[in-house]
């Protein structure tokens, strides 16, 4: 499986999360990478196929709480 | 098995998150025990978690009067189950919200994990070690606070005595807890070098017995385990217990004390400049020399 590229600093910082933060967080299900999506204020999970949501800049990272991909907003 | 419900202890934590000032004071006074065990440490650590964060004390804890941090720390990651505690320890630094028993976090990114007053919750607290060790990058330190299994005993026995007055039969009403024993192997078969494990007793005192109650309520902390029965809040049982609380522990004036026993956990991720144990054989000096003794062989009866 294809990991997604980095996550860029800027995306992070325009969602009020620190980019530190994104060298740590990982998806909480797959254990694998978290992309930014900047226009929902989500970090995606390609692997898992759920997007955590961004409230505030903090990510909640519940899957319970995510949408899933495929999903419509 | 799953002891405790994830769920049910979301709400509560939620619950508390709203009026969290007034019930703070414990979560205040083992964040700042636990920090302090850092200025024993000569090391800086960058990049640090907080486990279960509630409003930020051990952030609030870590700062240093003169500016700066206590161990060095550059970031700190603040994770929570609820979103309320998560806003609220936002206000010091990077909070998230995540379920701290499988916490979010990449292997090797963190320099030291640190948790108080949250893990007594967690279901599978080997899992958990574990997954806190591949955190950690090497020698990164794992040092937390958890309650501990004397904690609230005295409210523990007197609503199992009530249970079984009342409703002739008993249910778990207080969550059980690890004890210290348990905690050091823990660590040790999670992969921690030179783990450590220590416990300390807080004693509170309280008006009534009814005072501690509400005082857990509002901490989040009232029982969340499994299988409860629907009937636990019978105000019967309840009663009875209080009643039986200051029977037992009141004093003159009718005040109670609670003991919340603090089991602190420490351990290091493996690092090869870590000092370990010799290989068998390999002494290079005879221990009867040491002592000034004279070695005798196994089974011979010494002194004669």
């Amino acid at each position: 499986m294809n990991s997604p590229p980095a996550v860029p600093v800027s995306p992070a910082a325009r969602l009020g999360i620190d980019p530190k933060l994104l060298e740590i967080l990982v998806c909480p299900v797959t254990h694998g990478p978290l992309e930014v999506d900047v226009g929902r204020g989500e970090l995606v999970s390609r692997k898992a196929g759920l997007a955590y949501p961004v409230r505030d800049g903090i990510p909640i990272m519940l899957a319970g709480e995510a949408r899933r991909l495929e999903d419509k907003p | 098995m799953l002891l405790f419900d994830r769920e049910i202890l979301r709400a509560r934590r939620e619950r508390a998150a709203r009026d969290w000032d007034t019930a703070s004071f414990l979560k205040r006074e083992i964040s700042q025990r636990l920090v302090e065990r850092l200025d024993d440490i000569r090391r800086s650590f960058a990049v640090a978690v907080d486990l279960g964060c509630h409003g930020g004390e051990i952030a609030a804890a870590l700062a240093l009067p003169g500016g700066g941090s206590r161990g060095d720390v550059r970031s700190l990651l603040q994770i929570d189950l609820a979103e309320g505690f998560a806003r609220r320890a936002a206000r010091f630094g990077p909070a998230i919200v995540a379920d701290e028993e499988t916490p979010p976090l990449a292997i090797g990114s963190c320099d030291l994990i640190l948790s108080a007053m949250a893990l007594h919750w967690v279901n599978d607290l080997p899992g958990l070690l574990t997954l806190c060790r591949r955190a950690l990058r090497p020698d990164g330190l794992f040092l937390v606070a958890m309650l501990g299994g004397e904690t609230l005993w005295q409210l523990r026995q007197c609503l199992a005595q009530a249970e079984s007055d009342v409703e002739s039969g008993l249910s778990p009403r207080v969550s059980p807890f690890a004890d210290l024993r348990d905690a050091a192997g823990l660590l040790q078969r999670a992969g921690f070098a030179l783990p450590v494990a220590d416990s300390e007793t807080i004693t509170v005192d309280y008006p009534d017995p009814l005072a501690l109650m509400r005082d857990l309520r509002a901490m989040g902390e009232s029982n969340a385990i499994l299988g409860r029965r629907p009937t636990l809040a019978r105000r019967a049982t309840l009663t009875r217990g209080a009643a039986i609380y200051t029977e037992r522990f009141g004093n003159a004036t009718g005040r109670v004390p609670a003991t919340f026993e603090v089991l602190y956990l420490h351990g290091w991720a493996p690092h090869d400049s870590q000092q370990k144990p010799l290989r068998p054989g390999s002494a290079s000096s005879r221990l009867a020399d040491a002592l000034q003794t004279v070695e005798r062989p196994a089974g011979e009866k010494a002194g004669r």
